[in-house]
């Protein structure tokens, strides 16, 4: 089995850029409602532990949230002979590069004038672009292994979005990209995001509910939480 | 001018382009997705003759206020 986890991946984009090999046979949107706010961390914890983990990692606050490690034993990828995960928030994730990301992001919001916001911009989607790309490699080197279960997570959607989910051409061209991901895997699959985003002005929030595709069941508006009974 | 070939199951034609300006497009995609030239200018091309036309965002610091306290409260800018 195979898991294409793509943070803030918008349904709607998905539709009007018509994404075919995202879409698959099926497709949705999940159900966060359960959920006080669309947050990354307690999202992919509730995931992948099958149980709303939100209290918990709120209690851990803002900060030492985004440290959050869950045990393999306590995921229902332990069911798995040899999992391969990649960069999944709240269990392997490379915290220096994401930690990185934020701190940018701070600076952008801190900086004054448009010229010193810009150039902070170009090298927040640099550094967002990069690790891309050392995802993307790390996805397709453990494609061709053979791993009875492979997760790969790519943020480039969220990352870039919150500072240009306004720019149409930037998004297209990233959903393009991850289209594109999505077509290179030959087996069974499915496509899974935390949450989605919405345009405010030239920035993007996250919106209020996740996007969903399989090619081998339609499952209607599931919750989050329900994916580990989901994938066999 | 333009002339016609084929390649893979789309049908394609040439157009000419000045020299310059498929370097500028050459340096502008290095850090991108695009694998050549030629997939970027068809990315574009689609975008700009594309019947969704929708206006430019522009920049305002309201909307910079809103998304702020918004990835405050998602704990992005603790």
């Amino acid at each position: 089995m195979i898991i294409l986890a793509i943070d803030a991946l918008e349904y709607t984009l998905v539709e009007e850029f018509n994404c075919t090999n995202l879409k698959q046979k099926f497709y949705g949107k999940t159900n966060i409602k359960e959920f006080s706010q669309p947050r990354t961390m307690v999202l992919w914890s509730s995931f992948m532990t099958g149980k709303n983990m939100e209290k918990e990692i709120l209690a851990r606050g803002d900060k030492e949230m985004w440290n959050t490690r869950i045990d393999l034993k306590e995921t229902f990828f332990n069911r798995f002979r040899d999992p391969k995960i990649i960069d999944l928030p709240g269990f392997n994730y490379e915290k220096e590069q994401h930690a990185k990301e934020r701190v940018l992001l701070r600076n952008y919001f801190d900086a004054q004038g448009n010229d010193e916001k810009n150039k902070i911009r170009t090298e927040y989607n640099n550094i967002a672009f990069e690790h891309h790309r050392r995802v993307k490699k790390e996805f397709n080197e453990a494609l061709d292994a053979r791993h009875d279960f492979v997760l790969g997570y790519f943020s480039l959607a969220d990352v870039v979005g919150h500072l240009n989910f306004g720019n149409r051409m930037m998004m297209k061209m990233i959903y393009k990209d991850l289209d594109e991901i999505a077509g290179t895997i030959k087996e069974s699959f499915i496509v899974l995001s935390d949450h989605g985003m919405e345009k405010v002005g030239i920035f993007g929030d996250h919106s209020n509910y996740g996007f969903w595709s399989t090619d081998f069941e339609d499952i209607g508006n599931p919750r989050i939480t329900e994916f580990g009974r989901i994938i066999k | 001018m333009i002339s016609e070939g084929r390649k893979m199951s789309k049908e394609y034609g040439e157009i000419k382009v000045p020299k310059e300006i498929i370097q500028k497009i050459k340096e502008h995609i290095k850090d991108t997705e695009f694998k050549s030239v030629d997939e970027y200018v068809i990315f574009v091309l689609e975008e700009v003759i594309s019947d969704e036309e929708e206006p430019e965002e522009v920049f305002s610091e309201e909307d910079e206020k809103k998304v702020k306290e918004r990835l405050k409260a998602l704990g992005y800018l603790s």
